[in-house]
C-alpha cells in the first residue's frame, strides 16, 4: 500500500523525507533538524525526536548510544507571550527604554550538544 | 463546521464507511461534575465540568480539530496530555491552545483552525494530493527568482499557526518567586510519591505538573483506576507538598540568581530556586512507523485509557491496538478493559502491520493476516523519556531504544551527572506506574537524605 508514514506531525515529515536528506549527506541530528524542520513545530520534539533519532541510527548504521540530542532550549512547551511580560528581564527593557543588556553566555558546554 | 459523526442505528459497525461513536458510560457519571454548555465551532455542546474541551468534543462527536502545517492534513488530538499538536484550537478568541488541557467551563467558545475554509473542508488539503511523494521546500522553484518570490509568498501565506488574537490581554499576569527545599517536576506516580516522599521527611517541597488534574499515567491505567489516582494527589496534599497545577516548567536560566527555573501557569509565572531538583517528567506517548499513522482516529494507547479511566468515555466500537513487544502487557490490560466496557478489541504486533486505510477517520489497520475493520487505532509504543529539561541542567542522557528514547542517565541513587539534580520514574527509561511510583518514593527518600 502507498502512503506517507509520518514521523513528525508538526512539521509533517515523513520517513522518506529524513531518507531523502540522509541520501543528501545530512546525518547529523542537528543537520537533520534544520534541513527538514522535524523537531521545530509547537511539541518542540516531545513526539518525534525518538522516533527519529532511532530510524536515523538505522539509516546511518550508527549504534544508538552515537547519537546526541538536539539542543534543548526555553520555553519547553508553547507559552503564552502574556505570561512572560512582567519577567524581570521584560521590566528592565521597559524601564531602561531600549534593549536589555547581552548577558554573558554560559560556557558551559551541555551534555546533549555532544562531544 | 466540524465533522459530525451520529451513531447509525442497527447498521453493523465493522461497515468501513462509517466511524463508530465515542460514548460516556454511565458508571462514570457521577464523576464528571455538573453539566455545562460549550460552544464548538458554532454549534452547542453538552459538556461536564470535569471534562477537557477535547474529550467533550470527542464524546459529542465533533473529531478533526485542525490541519497541519504543510499538507493539510486532517488532525485530532493524539496524545490528550498537552504534549503533541494535535488539539490546538482557538479557545475565546486566543489561538494555539490546547483543547486536552482547557477544562469545559460554561460558555466557553471553541473554534478549529489553520484550515479555509474549515478545519474539516480544507481546499488546501490538496497539497496533500499535489505532493503525494514529498515536498523538498529547499528545492521547491528555486529554479528562477520571480517564481521564487511568488512561491515564497503563497507558502506564508498557507503556513503558519492560527490567527493572532482579536485583542491584547486586558491584564498582565504577576511574577511570583519561591525559594523552597524540593522541586518536584512532573505529578504523575513518580513524581507524586517523590513530593511525598520529601514532605514527609520536613523538606518544604513544591510539585509542578502540567495536566488538568495530577496523577500523570495513573490517570490512563485500567489497573490503577481514577479513584488510585485522587487518592495519592490528596496524599500528597495532605503531606503539606505545595501543588501547582496546570504549571510547566518552561526552562532553566542558569545564569540568573544562581540558576532558576521558569514555571509558567495559565495566569503567572514562578521564578523558583531549589537546593534540589527532581524531574519526574515521565514519558511522552509517541507514534510508531506504519503507512498513513497520522490518520485522525490513530491515537496513543495511553489516550484510550485515559478516556476510559479519567473521563468515562469509549473512544470507539471496534478498537485495533497497534504495539511493539516490550508494552505488550500494558496494552493486553487496556484492552481486557475495553472488551469489559464493551468494546470489540483486536492487537496485532507492529511487526505485522502494514498500514492505516480510511481518510477522514481511520477505518482499518492492513496488516500480515488480512485487513481489520476498525473505527480507532490505540497506538502502544514505549513513552518517550521527557528528558528535554534534566538536559536544559546539564544531565547526561543517552539514546536507548528499548527505554524508549534519550533517557536520563542516573546512579543508583537516582543522581543525575549533574550536583543537585535527580531523575525518578519513566523519564530514567520506562517502567510503568507501578515501578515508577516505588522509585520515586526511593528517590525521594535519598533527596530528602541528602539535604541533612
Amino acid at each position: 500500500m502507498a502512503g506517507k508514514i509520518l514521523l513528525c506531525r508538526c512539521e509533517d515529515v515523513t520517513l522518506a523525507d529524513l531518507e531523502h536528506c540522509v541520501s543528501r549527506g545530512y546525518r547529523d541530528i542537528e543537520e537533520v533538524k534544520r534541513y527538514t524542520g522535524f523537531g521545530t513545530g509547537p511539541c518542540q520534539g516531545k513526539e518525534c525526536l525518538a522516533p527519529v533519532a532511532t530510524q536515523l541510527a538505522r539509516l546511518t548504521s550508527k549504534a544508538p548510544a552515537e547519537i546526541r540530542p538536539f539542543t534543548s532550549r526555553p520555553p519547553l512547551a508553547p507559552t503564552p507571550i502574556k505570561v512572560l511580560a512582567r519577567a524581570p528581564d521584560a521590566h528592565r527593557f521597559e524601564d531602561e527604554g531600549g534593549a536589555a543588556p547581552v548577558e554573558e553566555a554560559s560556557t558551559k558546554p551541555r551534555s546533549d550538544e555532544g562531544p | 463546521m466540524w465533522e459530525q459523526v451520529r451513531r447509525p442505528c442497527g447498521r453493523d459497525i465493522g461497515n468501513a464507511n462509517l466511524s463508530g461513536v465515542a460514548r460516556r458510560l454511565p458508571a462514570h457519571d457521577a464523576a464528571r461534575g455538573e453539566a455545562v454548555e460549550v460552544r464548538i465551532a458554532d454549534q452547542s455542546v453538552r459538556a461536564f465540568a470535569h471534562e477537557s474541551i477535547a474529550a467533550a468534543a470527542f464524546a459529542s462527536g465533533a473529531r478533526v480539530l485542525s490541519r497541519s502545517l504543510k499538507y493539510h492534513r486532517p488532525r485530532t488530538f493524539f496524545c490528550l496530555e498537552g504534549h503533541c499538536s494535535g488539539c490546538l484550537v482557538r479557545l475565546g478568541g486566543v489561538p494555539n491552545l490546547r483543547a486536552c488541557q482547557s477544562p469545559c467551563s460554561a460558555g466557553a467558545e471553541v473554534e478549529g483552525q489553520n484550515a479555509f475554509p474549515s478545519a474539516e473542508v480544507d481546499l488546501l488539503g490538496a497539497v496533500d494530493f499535489l505532493f503525494s511523494r514529498g515536498l523538498d521546500h529547499h528545492t521547491l522553484m528555486t529554479g528562477s527568482s520571480v517564481l521564487n518570490r511568488l512561491a515564497n509568498k503563497v507558502v506564508r501565506q498557507l503556513s503558519g499557526l492560527g490567527k493572532l488574537p482579536a485583542s491584547a490581554p486586558s491584564e498582565l499576569p504577576d511574577v511570583a518567586e519561591r525559594n523552597i527545599d524540593v522541586c518536584v517536576i512532573g505529578g504523575g506516580p513518580a513524581g507524586l510519591a517523590a513530593a511525598t516522599a520529601c514532605a514527609h521527611r520536613g523538606r518544604r517541597t513544591l510539585l509542578v505538573d502540567d495536566q488538568l488534574r495530577p496523577g500523570g499515567s495513573l490517570r490512563t491505567d485500567p489497573r490503577a483506576g481514577r479513584d488510585h489516582a485522587e487518592e495519592i494527589w490528596a496524599n500528597t496534599q495532605h503531606a503539606g507538598v505545595e501543588v501547582l497545577p496546570r504549571s510547566t516548567a518552561i526552562g532553566f536560566f542558569p545564569e540568573d540568581d544562581g540558576g532558576v527555573v521558569a514555571i509558567a501557569a495559565p495566569d503567572q509565572l514562578y521564578r523558583v530556586h531549589a537546593r534540589a531538583w527532581i524531574w519526574a517528567t515521565g514519558g511522552y506517548v509517541v507514534n510508531l512507523p506504519f503507512i498513513e499513522n497520522d490518520r485522525p482516529g490513530v491515537i496513543a494507547a495511553r489516550a484510550v485509557g485515559r478516556l476510559l479511566v479519567d473521563h468515562g468515555i469509549l473512544a470507539g466500537d471496534k478498537i485495533c491496538i497497534v504495539q511493539v513487544p516490550q508494552v505488550a502487557e500494558d496494552a493486553e490490560a487496556l484492552a481486557t478493559a475495553l472488551a469489559a466496557a464493551g468494546a470489540e478489541v483486536a492487537r496485532v504486533d507492529l511487526a505485522n502491520t502494514f498500514g492505516a486505510r480510511g481518510r477522514s477517520w481511520v477505518s482499518g489497520i492492513d496488516t500480515t493476516q488480512g485487513r481489520i475493520d476498525c473505527d480507532l487505532v490505540a497506538v502502544a509504543a514505549i513513552p518517550s523519556p521527557a528528558s528535554e529539561g534534566p538536559r536544559q541542567q546539564g544531565c547526561k542522557v543517552v539514546l536507548d531504544p528499548d527505554a524508549g528514547g534519550f533517557r536520563v542517565v542516573v546512579d543508583e541513587h537516582g543522581k543525575t551527572s549533574t550536583q543537585g539534580v535527580w531523575a525518578a520514574g519513566d523519564v530514567t527509561g520506562y517502567m510503568g506506574p507501578q515501578r515508577a511510583a516505588a522509585d520515586g518514593a526511593r528517590v525521594g527518600a535519598n533527596v530528602a537524605a541528602s539535604l541533612d
